[in-house]
């Protein structure tokens, strides 16, 4: 047996001990990496992170988003919505395998977050979490596979698309219909939350013979039809051509798998030529005359109207939180949930959560500013993330930060619908509405011409940052054109520029650790840094969700 | 008045005794080790095992309007 040494005991520093108790470890001294359980991403123990924020953490957090959830698929479902939930999860795999873990997708773009941060950015995290659950209860309630292939009522006030869809072109409806983008919640948000689920889809589309090369993204949104992953939860589908005509591609598969009236609305890829916009509207409008067709009710352009100004005011309060991200040190909203949370709201369009959170977050980051709080005191760049970021590591920006103290201040995702709606006419909406489509996430700034993606120098500049990570999905063929351009243009502007090679949800091309090893090593090569948590360089998460 | 405070201490006792036992489960990621050992692969197993439509025996040709383009 071993001797008990009394002298260790008196060699520990109780003072300092007490304080790390209190105050959680200072950064540099945490040692994050240490927590981890090998290969798994799972903790031995979650961080401790000082007594008050643990506790904030444990109650406010976990506590509470485990309980929100409960509470929202009653708020959604009724009294049925529990055992709707339990059914859905028995026959979707993207219910069961992806959002279980849901409470580890917070902690893992929490890491390391203290105090105002880690109260305003997992704010956003719920946020999402309530949305999604309203998305999962809304097509399981009209799901004819959950209801013995019966299309119920709530089928029939259903209105499915393309999740590349603004959510607002259904809003003269939203009175009497709700719409459910198809894939935002079985494809895109699972790829944050478990990155297993979607390589199912992927290899699904495969398996029936298309090549391995297009856009994963279109590949994974058609493979949920044909691995029959979809509910049957409305009588017509609308499609569209965003991001870019892998949409298109996407669609035809779906369209034969899921047999529904299908009304397409395409806009265009190079948007500048004012003689477009006009064309574009007329897109929409004919869109509305589809909609009526197909439901026999008029649209109600009062009720949009409403619907823009509620959105119009999302909007406003971005552009706050972006002059107090640009111009000062006090933003309390981390990379990774600035990012998610902006083109989740301004994809899926306005809902009374997203007006919830952001009250919420006024509060801390007013706070913040009046107080003077340094949200990021460990900041040694301010970094813009540019292009379209892998979904399957969005949160590499917060091991970005407690590994190398690089700060992401603002992502391209985050800067694209960047506009208000005017709502004094209809012609007028109509055209800002079509503004809006072109202006879409991997549109604008990624295919949608050489103008738009170099606007990269301009929010460099407004944003006050020193670095870039560029995003390299291997398989956009859109951005993999400019490549050379983006070289030549860092080497001429002396920008300092870490390409981020991945495959969008696919983490089997570009691992995480692969796109920690090229961080790493631009760190020690080009800039001569050294880690401020060394214990992140370098782990094994090749297992984790 | 004793009888209701002696049931009162009861319940918060047991109150505290969950929050503490919720507190280790936090604290020790026992919900993430038995989502992923546990509920994720049998999940799995699950949903592989299921029977799914074939894809490719999907008509392609149903309930399409007919468009006569006049070209005949």
């Amino acid at each position: 047996m071993k001797k008990f040494d009394l002298k260790k005991l008196k060699d520990i520093d109780y003072k300092k001990l007490a304080k790390d108790f209190w105050y959680g470890k200072p950064h540099g001294e945490r040692r994050l990496g240490d927590l981890y359980c090998e290969k798994t991403g799972l903790y031995k123990h979650r961080e401790w992170r000082g007594f008050k924020d643990t506790m904030y953490y444990f109650n406010m957090i976990w506590l509470y988003n485990y309980g929100s959830i409960v509470a929202e698929v009653l708020k959604s479902g009724g009294l049925e919505g529990l055992p709707l939930f339990v059914k859905g999860l028995w026959r979707y795999r993207w219910i069961g395998q992806a959002y279980l873990p849901v409470l580890h997708w917070f902690d893992r773009g929490l890491e390391g977050m203290r105090g105002e941060t880690l109260r305003a950015s997992a704010w956003h995290y719920n946020a999402m979490v309530g949305v999604s659950v309203q998305q999962i209860l809304n097509m399981l309630k009209a799901d004819a596979n959950m209801h013995g292939g019966k299309h119920n009522d709530t089928w029939k006030h259903t209105i499915a698309h393309k999740e590349t869809l603004w959510g607002g072109v259904f809003y003269p409806w939203s009175d009497k219909f709700q719409n459910v983008p198809m894939e935002m919640i079985p494809y895109f948000v699972t790829c944050h939350v478990n990155n297993h689920t979607v390589l199912n889809y992927i290899d699904a589309v495969q398996s029936i013979g298309l090549p391995g090369d297009p856009c994963p993204m279109c590949q994974a949104e058609a493979g949920l039809f044909v691995l029959d992953d979809m509910p049957d939860y409305a009588p017509f589908m609308v499609s569209t051509n965003e991001a870019c005509d892998g949409s298109v591609a996407s669609t035809v598969l779906q369209e034969w798998l899921w047999d529904k009236p299908l009304f397409a609305m395409p806009q265009p890829m190079q948007f500048d030529d004012p003689l477009v916009q006009e064309h574009c509207a007329n897109e929409i409008r004919e869109l509305w005359k589809f909609v009526e067709e197909q439901t026999g009710v008029a649209p109600n352009f009062d009720l949009m109207n409403k619907r823009l100004e509620s959105q119009n005011e999302l909007q406003r309060f971005e552009w706050e939180k972006w002059d107090v991200a640009a111009n000062t040190n006090h933003y309390p909203i981390n990379g990774v949930a600035q990012a998610l949370y902006r083109i989740y709201q301004s994809q899926y369009g306005d809902n009374p959560i997203w007006h919830r959170t952001d009250k919420r977050v006024r509060k801390i980051m007013e706070k913040c500013v009046e107080q003077r709080i340094d949200t990021f005191p460990k900041t040694r760049h301010r970094v813009i993330a540019w292009s379209c970021a892998p979904l399957y590591y969005s949160n590499w920006c917060t091991w970005a930060y407690n590994c190398w103290g690089l700060n992401t201040i603002i992502n391209m995702d985050s800067l694209m619908f960047n506009m208000t709606i005017r709502t004094d006419n209809l012609d007028n909406t109509v055209l800002d509405m079509a503004r809006y489509h072109e202006w879409a996430p991997m549109r604008r700034m990624a295919v949608g011409g050489m103008h738009h993606i170099f606007e990269l120098w301009e929010y460099m500049e407004k944003f006050h940052c020193d670095m870039v990570m560029m995003y390299d999905q291997l398989q956009c063929k859109g951005m993999q054109g400019v490549h050379g351009m983006f070289e030549d243009e860092f080497r001429a502007r002396d920008i300092h520029a870490i390409w981020m090679p991945h495959a969008l949800p696919d983490k089997r091309t570009v691992s995480r650790s692969e796109i920690r090893t090229i961080i790493n090593d631009y760190m020690t090569t080009v800039m001569h840094e050294e880690p401020i948590d060394p214990s992140l360089l370098d782990f094994d998460d090749s297992q984790g969700w | 008045m004793k009888k209701f405070l002696k049931i009162l201490g009861k319940i918060l006792l047991i109150a505290g005794g969950i929050y503490a036992a919720l507190f280790a489960v936090f604290f020790f990621d026992l919900d993430g080790k038995a989502i992923f050992h546990g509920v994720e692969p049998f999940l799995v197993k699950h949903y592989d095992k299921m029977e799914r439509k074939d894809p490719l025996k999907a008509p392609y040709e149903m309930n399409k309007p007919h468009i006569d383009y006049g070209t005949k």
